[in-house]
């Protein structure tokens, strides 16, 4: 993840600070002594941290084309998401435990009764439903196999019912109403415009003009919108919306995926490799039949040192995002400082863009393309980065492909003594 | 270490903290109820409360119900000489209003249940416990008389636990004479010891008798009233939901409103025997 910090991120932090802010002058009240205090007081604040965080990962769920960017955009926007939602997860398991440990001191009998009151005490029980609710929303991610992606997302809607429960258990005992109806608010509608509103609105029409098989499993398909398209730039991405009958699987299911055309080029292509049943049946998608696009999303390419070279790596279907830039280069070569490109591959048939980038390398000079073979070389080693391209420490670096790739490259880079400021990359996972 | 990993086995050591204090509070054999419940609890009066005002023996009546706080004196924040200035005396007043207006927290509450040890039975206690009213189905709305509510406020006093005599008298005559025990102001082991009407004694009568089924009235009257909070006393206002009407037979109206009357002068009278 970039350690640069955007604007949105302050904003977040603004968002979850606040009911912790109000409620200061009521916790630092608090009466008692000793570690029976710290602990009752400790209990409360990440109480009061954990629905905060709660709410605010609800409401980053939300996804707008260009409100992403706040946040560099959608992949990031989303790893935060995780982040605070796994540590909303853990404050609010720390608020349980740290209440109960307050009473400890008095009795046994004492601490269970805080975690166990009369059925009468509503608002406990409520907030014990409420975490059933987010272990259940988050069960899916707690399997070490693999994770059924649309069964995911069904799955994780339970969260919605994990915020009301939530805000049932604290409503009533904490008086920071302002703000929790802010957050619930906020949360609220974005998960209405998510679920609800973006399938109607946020969607917009186009026709399948052609399917290009490019290996067994990999195809590019061209799309024509009905009224007005999307106005994207390289390395962005969509959510696509197939709605052709005759599919196998995932018919009016979104997936993500990346666009491979450049900006401004007249008709959308998608780069799509079958790596579950949704685009695997996507290889076989019919031409001239309707599909939904909603975005575009992300900032891949943001620069951070314009001035700098670039060095581009991309590994398996994560080529995708170079081929849009590669394409935009051979139209708008202005744009652009030198770049070098390593399209690493497992073996010569599996380098289905080869050919078009070698054309667009040998048309201009901006573009060198160096390719690697997983099945004959092993992984990319430093001597051979080193020989294709000896200034690759000086340049501005964007990786992108599978995540044991990434994990490889950004080992061998810091090895290299490359600065991770300068290295850009986005991981096909989870999206 | 992935955020799913920790995710995931923070949750596993937060349901093995839970299980552990559960298990260790089960093995230890304390329940997770109050020790006392309201059925088993042992009334104090204010002399016996009284003498137990002091640091090392601190009780306090609080809405009814006798507390000994000695062990909490130190844990309990704020001002100690305010806080010790309440033992031995009824401190609702204090429990009520821990700032002016503002009552202890609900989990203050739940932490003074655990430290419950008998009932409040003081002629100057400030209110009877709350209880529950229950009315038969189908009075509410169409009845005519008051709320069993209103009826019972109109009643004097706060009535202590003991056994109960009262009786109706007219004409000359004692028409009826009952016994009843009453436990937290509810009716229990209710009896009839005299029954009679124009010298007629009702209690010696055979099954053959015309007016056996008004025995079986009153009988039911009272069957009725067993256990039941004093309030439903004023069900007997309207005896067709309580008495099957036995042959047609009529005046039922009348007999119940003597009950009312028998047990209200028992109440009057106060207690006739301690248990």
């Amino acid at each position: 993840m970039p350690r640069k910090v955007e604007p949105g991120d302050l904003l977040l932090a603004m968002l979850v600070l606040a009911p912790l802010a109000m409620a200061g002058p009521r916790l630092s009240g608090l009466q008692g002594e000793g570690v029976v205090w710290l602990l009752a007081l400790a209990g409360r604040i990440t109480g009061v941290l954990g629905l905060a965080a709660l709410l605010v990962t609800a409401a980053m769920c939300v996804r707008l084309p260009g409100l992403d960017r706040w946040f560099g955009g959608l992949p990031r926007l989303w790893l935060l998401h995780r982040h605070l939602g796994f540590s909303a997860f853990i404050l609010i398991l720390g608020h349980v435990l740290l209440l109960s440990f307050a009473a400890l001191p008095l009795s046994l009998e004492q601490a269970l009764r805080v975690l166990f009151p009369p059925l009468s005490y509503a608002p406990i029980w409520a907030g014990w439903l409420a975490l059933a609710a987010l272990i259940g929303a988050l069960a899916p991610t707690f399997q070490v196999s693999g994770i059924h992606y649309q069964r995911w997302k069904r799955q994780h809607l339970l969260s919605a019912a994990a915020l009301l429960l939530a805000l049932l258990h604290a409503l009533p005992v904490s008086p920071e109403r302002a703000a929790w109806w802010l957050l619930s608010l906020l949360a609220l509608a974005a998960i209405a415009w998510r679920k609800l509103l973006a399938p109607v609105l946020a969607r917009r029409e186009y026709r399948v003009a052609q399917v290009t098989r490019l290996a067994a499993d990999v195809v590019e398909i061209s799309l024509v919108p009905k009224h007005k398209g999307i106005v994207h730039s390289a390395g962005q991405f969509i959510y696509l919306t197939p709605q052709d009958p005759s599919l196998g699987a995932g018919c009016a299911e979104e997936h993500p995926f990346t666009i491979t055309s450049a900006p401004g080029a007249a008709e959308l292509k998608l780069g799509i490799k079958a790596l579950g049943d949704a685009s695997l049946a996507l290889q076989a998608l019919t031409p001239g039949s309707r599909v939904q696009v909603e975005g575009p999303y992300g900032q891949f390419f943001a620069r951070r040192a314009p001035q700098r070279k670039q060095l581009w790596l991309g590994g398996g279907i994560g080529i995708t995002p170079f081929v849009s830039a590669a394409r935009y280069l051979a139209e708008r070569p202005d744009q652009f400082t030198h770049v070098v490109l390593f399209y690493l591959a497992n073996r010569p048939e599996r380098a289905y863009y080869h050919d078009e980038l070698e054309r667009i390398a040998s048309a201009h000079e901006q573009l060198s393309l160096s390719i690697h073979y997983f099945s004959c070389c092993g992984p990319l080693s430093e001597a051979f980065l080193r020989e294709h391209c000896p200034d690759f420490a000086e340049r501005e670096l964007y990786i992108c492909g599978p995540p044991a790739m990434l994990e490889y490259l950004h080992g061998l880079l810091a090895t290299a003594g490359v600065d991770r400021a300068f290295i850009h990359t986005e991981a096909f996972d989870f999206l | 270490m992935s955020l799913n990993k920790i995710a995931y086995t923070a949750l596993v050591a937060f349901f093995s903290v839970v299980l552990t204090l559960l298990a260790t509070g089960l093995l230890m054999g304390r329940s997770t109820e109050p020790a006392t419940t309201a059925d088993t609890l042992r009334p104090i009066g204010a002399e016996e409360l009284a003498t137990h005002n002091h640091r090392d023996s601190c009780w306090k009546a609080i809405d009814g119900k006798v507390y000994d706080v000695t062990s909490y004196l130190p844990e309990h924040p704020g001002d100690e000489a305010l806080t010790l200035d309440w033992c031995g005396k009824d401190a609702s007043a204090a429990w009520h209003n821990k700032r002016p207006g503002q009552a202890h927290s609900a989990n203050a509450a739940l932490l003074l249940q655990s430290y419950l040890i008998g009932q409040f039975a003081s002629a100057t206690a400030a209110a009877p416990p709350r209880q529950v009213l229950t009315t038969p189905q189908g009075t509410t709305g169409t009845s005519s008389r008051p709320s069993a509510k209103v009826l019972l406020g109109l009643a004097p006093g706060t009535y202590l636990d003991g056994i109960y005599r009262g009786h109706f008298s007219d004409r000359g005559e004692m028409q009826v004479s009952l016994q009843f025990s009453l436990r937290e102001h509810r009716m229990h082991d209710i009896e009839l010891r005299y029954l009679a009407y124009a010298g007629v004694d009702y209690l010696k009568l055979t099954e053959e008798h015309p007016a056996y089924p008004v025995l079986l009235q009153y009988r039911q009257s009272i069957a009725h009233l067993e256990g039941q909070p004093l309030a439903n006393l004023f069900d007997l206002y309207e005896p067709g939901k309580v008495v099957d009407d036995i042959d047609a037979f009529s005046g039922a109206t009348l007999r119940a409103s003597k009950v009312i009357s028998a047990v209200r002068d028992a109440l009057n009278r106060g207690v006739y025997q301690w248990q």
